[in-house]
C-alpha cells in the first residue's frame, strides 16, 4: 500500500493550486491563527492535524472564506487560489465558495429530497440547461460519491432520512456537484462509526484524481491513510508541513513527534 | 491523580439501600411536593376556563333566540298606494307612520280572533312589537309592490320587553316600573304565547344583522362590525406580514450587530409590552390627525392594529428563525449560494410554520383588541349600514366585533347586555378557529431535519 502510494505521488503534477501567506486570523482580537504559510496542491490531499482549538479548522474556513459570515472574525495576509488573491475586494465570496466546495464536520443535508439536495448547487449556479442535464449532473455526482447504489431507487426520498454515513456521502455528493476546484472537508468523519469512515476515506482517495482536497482531522492514522501532505497545526501556528510519510515517520519537529505518538493532545 | 488520593481522607460511608436516607427522603418530599403545586396551578386554570366558559354560555346563547309574533296584516290600498298605480315613486312616499295603523288594525284583529280581551287600544298596542316592525312592512311592501291590496302573513320581533319575558328577564315587578310596557301588555303577551302567536326562535339577524338604536336592542346583530373586523384583518394581514417578516429576516440574518442595531432589538422588545391604549392614541394623532385618513374607517383601525401586531409577529419570526440550525445556513453557503439564497430557499421555508403561527396569534389578538378602535372613533354610534363595496368597506365609518360588545355592554337596556355575551360567543369562535387554524398549518408545514 505504501509503495503504491510512493508510485502514485510521483506520477502526480504537483503545481500549487492554493498558496498561503502570513495569514492571521482574530476573533474579537484574540489571534486564533498566528502566521500560517502554507501551500496546498492541486490533485492531491492535504491533511491538517494538531489538538483541538490549534486553528486547523479555522484556516481552513479562511479558504473558503466562510469565516465571512462570523462579524467578529477578521484575516489578514494573502491567500492566492491559482494566483489570485481570494481576499481581494474585486472577489465575490459566493463565486468562490462555488470554486472552493466544503463538506462540515456533522453531516447536513438539506431536508429536501435526495436529487433536489444534489441538484441545489447546479441550478443556483446555472450549470445545467434543461432537466435531462441537470438528471445526469446528479447521477455523476452520486455516482462520484460512492453513493449512487444505494440511493438510485428513492431520489426523492429526503436526504435526512438517510444513515449518517449515507448523509456525509451525500453531503460530499453535493459539494462535487458544483464542480468544484478544490473540497475542504472538516473531520467528515467524526460523526461517523468505522464503516462509514472507511467508505468516506476511500472516497477521499477516490476524489483526489480530479480534485485538491483539504481534510482536518483529528484521527492520525485517517491523515496518514489519506493524504500525500500533512500540516501539524499547535496553537494558531504550523510547526511542520511536508509529506505524510515524512511527518509519520521522521518528523523534524519534537512537538509534532511528541504529538503522533500520543504524548499530548 | 496522586493529589485526589491524597487528599480523599473521608472514606465512603456504606448504607444500604434497602432504606432510604435522610437526604433522599427530603429530596423525595420536595418533588412529590413541587408536583402537588404543578396540579395545584394547572386545576385553578382550568376551573377558571370551564367558569369562563359556562358564565359565558349561560349568559349569551339566549342572545342567538329572538322572540317573533306572527301577524296577519291586510295592506289596504288607499293607505300605501292612494293613486293606485304601483308606482315606486309615489309609494315611498307613504313613510312609516302611514304604516302604524294598518300595524295597529291587524294586532287588535289577531287579538280579537285569539279571543282575547284587553283595554289597550291604538298604539299602545304596537309595544308589543319591535319599533321597526312598521320599516319591515314598508320594506317588504317596496321590494313588492303587488303585496298591496292583500293580506299576508309578517313574522314581526316582538318588543325587548316581550322578550325580555320570554327569557326571564322581565316580571310582573319589573313591568310596574316600566313606563312603555304597562302590566296589562304583559299580560296580553302571556295569553299570546300560550295560544302560540308569541314564540322563540332561532334569530340569523344576531349574527349577520346591524347595529340598531338604543331603544331597538332586539333589532341589533353583530354582523356589519363582523364586516368591519374582517376589513381591519385584511389591512393587518397585508401589512403586518410582509412588513414584519421583512424586518425580521433583516434584523436576524443580514443586520450587523452593534449598538445601534441592539437598540432597536430591545425597543421591539418594549413595543410589545406596550399599552394598546397607546398605539390607539398614536393612530388617532398620525393617521387621522396628520394624515386627515377618514375617522372611524376600518383602513384606519387596520393601520392601528398593524402597529401593534408587528411587535408579535417580529419577536415570534425572529424566534424562528433562529431555531433553523445553522448547519442548514453554512450548508447553502458553502454550496456558493448568496446569502439570501440561502435565507430564502432553505431558512424560510423551515421557519415557515412558527411564522405563521406566530402571525395567526398576532391577528387573533388583533381581532380581539378594543381600546385602540375606542380611541380612533369606532365606537359610539350604531354601526347599522353594510359597506357597499370594497372600498367603502376599508373608508365607510365601521365598527369592530370587541368595540360593537363594549358598545352593547354599557348601554343602559339590559336586553343590550344579552347582546354583549353573544357578541363574545360569536368572537371566541373566531378566535377559536383561528387558532386551530394556526396548529393545522404548524402541523402541515412543519418538516424534520
Amino acid at each position: 500500500m505504501n509503495n503504491m502510494r510512493a508510485i502514485d505521488r510521483s506520477n502526480t503534477t504537483h503545481d500549487i493550486k492554493i498558496s498561503s501567506k502570513d495569514v492571521r486570523v482574530s476573533y474579537a482580537g484574540t489571534e486564533a491563527i498566528k502566521g500560517v504559510d502554507v501551500d496546498i496542491l492541486d490533485k492531491a490531499v492535504t491533511a491538517f492535524i494538531g489538538p483541538s482549538g490549534c486553528g486547523k479548522s479555522t484556516f481552513l474556513r479562511c479558504l473558503n472564506r466562510m469565516n465571512d459570515t462570523i462579524d467578529i472574525c477578521q484575516v489578514t495576509g494573502e491567500i492566492k487560489l491559482d494566483g489570485v488573491d481570494i481576499y481581494a475586494k474585486s472577489i465575490d465570496p459566493v463565486q468562490l465558495r462555488a470554486k472552493v466546495g466544503m463538506v462540515f464536520q456533522k453531516p447536513n443535508p438539506f431536508p429536501k429530497s435526495i436529487y433536489d439536495n444534489i441538484a441545489y448547487g447546479p441550478r443556483i449556479h446555472g450549470l445545467t440547461k434543461n432537466r435531462a442535464e441537470l438528471d445526469e449532473a446528479v447521477e455523476r455526482s452520486l455516482r462520484k460519491a460512492a453513493i449512487w447504489n444505494e440511493v438510485k431507487d428513492r431520489l426523492d426520498a429526503p436526504g435526512t432520512g438517510l444513515s449518517g454515513g449515507q448523509q456525509q456521502r451525500l453531503c460530499i455528493a453535493r459539494a462535487i456537484a458544483t464542480s468544484p476546484e478544490v473540497l475542504l472537508m472538516d473531520e467528515p468523519c467524526s460523526a461517523l462509526d468505522p464503516i462509514a469512515t472507511a467508505q468516506v476515506e476511500e472516497l477521499i482517495d477516490e476524489l483526489r484524481q480530479s480534485y485538491s482536497v483539504v481534510i482536518v482531522t483529528h484521527s492520525m492514522q485517517q491523515a496518514a491513510r489519506v493524504s500525500q501532505k500533512t500540516a501539524f497545526f499547535h496553537l494558531g501556528e504550523v510547526l511542520e508541513y511536508d509529506d505524510t510519510q515524512k511527518i509519520f515517520t521522521n518528523p523534524d519537529n519534537e512537538k509534532t513527534q511528541e504529538y503522533i505518538t500520543g504524548r499530548f493532545g | 491523580m496522586t493529589d485526589a488520593t491524597a487528599e480523599g481522607g473521608a472514606t465512603p460511608q456504606r448504607s444500604s439501600l434497602l432504606e432510604l436516607d435522610e437526604r433522599t427522603r427530603k429530596r423525595n418530599a420536595a418533588e412529590q411536593r413541587f408536583k402537588l403545586y404543578g396540579i395545584g396551578a394547572i386545576a385553578v386554570g382550568v376551573l377558571a376556563l370551564l367558569f369562563l366558559l359556562i358564565t359565558i354560555l349561560i349568559n349569551g346563547v339566549s342572545a342567538f333566540q329572538q322572540t317573533f309574533v306572527t301577524v296577519e296584516i291586510e295592506l289596504l290600498e288607499e293607505r300605501l298606494d292612494p293613486e293606485g298605480n304601483r308606482n315606486l315613486d309615489e309609494m315611498r312616499k307613504v313613510t312609516t307612520f302611514g304604516y302604524n295603523p294598518l300595524l295597529e288594525a291587524a294586532v287588535a284583529a289577531k287579538i280579537e280572533a285569539l279571543g282575547l280581551e284587553t283595554e289597550l287600544t291604538g298604539g299602545a298596542l304596537r309595544a308589543l312589537l319591535s319599533g321597526g316592525s312598521a320599516s319591515q312592512m314598508r320594506d317588504a311592501v317596496l321590494a313588492d309592490p303587488a303585496l298591496v291590496g292583500q293580506t299576508v302573513e309578517f313574522r314581526f320581533l316582538a318588543s325587548s320587553r316581550v322578550d325580555g319575558y320570554m327569557k326571564g328577564r322581565v316580571t310582573a315587578e319589573t313591568v310596574e316600573r316600566d313606563r312603555n310596557f304597562t302590566p296589562a301588555h304583559l299580560e296580553l303577551a302571556v295569553a299570546m304565547v300560550e295560544r302560540g302567536t308569541i314564540e322563540k326562535r332561532f334569530n340569523m339577524a344576531f349574527i349577520t344583522g346591524a347595529d340598531a338604536s338604543d331603544n331597538r336592542p332586539e333589532q341589533a346583530g353583530i354582523g356589519v362590525s363582523m364586516i368591519g373586523s374582517f376589513f381591519m384583518m385584511l389591512v393587518v394581514l397585508g401589512l403586518s406580514l410582509p412588513i414584519g417578516v421583512a424586518a425580521s429576516i433583516y434584523l436576524e440574518e443580514f443586520a450587523p450587530k452593534n449598538r445601534f442595531t441592539d437598540l432597536i432589538e430591545v425597543n421591539i422588545s418594549n413595543l410589545a409590552a406596550v399599552p394598546s391604549i397607546v398605539f390607539g392614541i398614536l393612530g388617532l394623532a398620525i393617521f387621522i390627525q396628520f394624515a386627515h385618513l377618514p375617522q372611524s374607517a376600518p383602513l384606519v383601525g387596520g393601520l392601528v392594529l398593524t402597529l401593534m401586531t408587528l411587535p408579535t409577529i417580529i419577536i415570534s419570526t425572529r424566534a424562528s428563525l433562529k431555531s433553523v440550525p445553522p448547519s442548514i445556513r453554512a450548508a447553502a453557503l458553502g454550496l456558493g449560494a448568496s446569502k439570501m439564497q440561502a435565507v430564502f430557499h432553505h431558512v424560510l421555508p423551515l421557519a415557515m410554520p412558527g411564522i405563521l403561527t406566530g402571525t395567526i396569534i398576532g391577528l387573533a389578538q388583533a381581532l380581539g383588541e378594543t381600546a385602540p378602535l375606542l380611541l380612533i372613533g369606532m365606537v359610539g354610534f350604531i354601526a347599522s349600514n353594510y359597506p357597499d363595496g370594497v372600498a367603502s368597506g376599508f373608508l365607510d365609518p365601521n365598527s369592530g366585533m370587541p368595540a360593537q360588545i363594549f358598545e352593547w355592554a354599557k348601554r343602559a337596556d339590559p336586553a343590550f347586555y344579552e347582546r354583549a355575551w353573544g357578541g363574545i360567543i360569536i368572537l371566541l369562535a373566531f378566535m377559536l378557529t383561528m387558532n386551530i387554524l394556526a396548529i393545522i398549518l404548524r402541523r402541515r408545514f412543519e418538516r424534520r431535519w
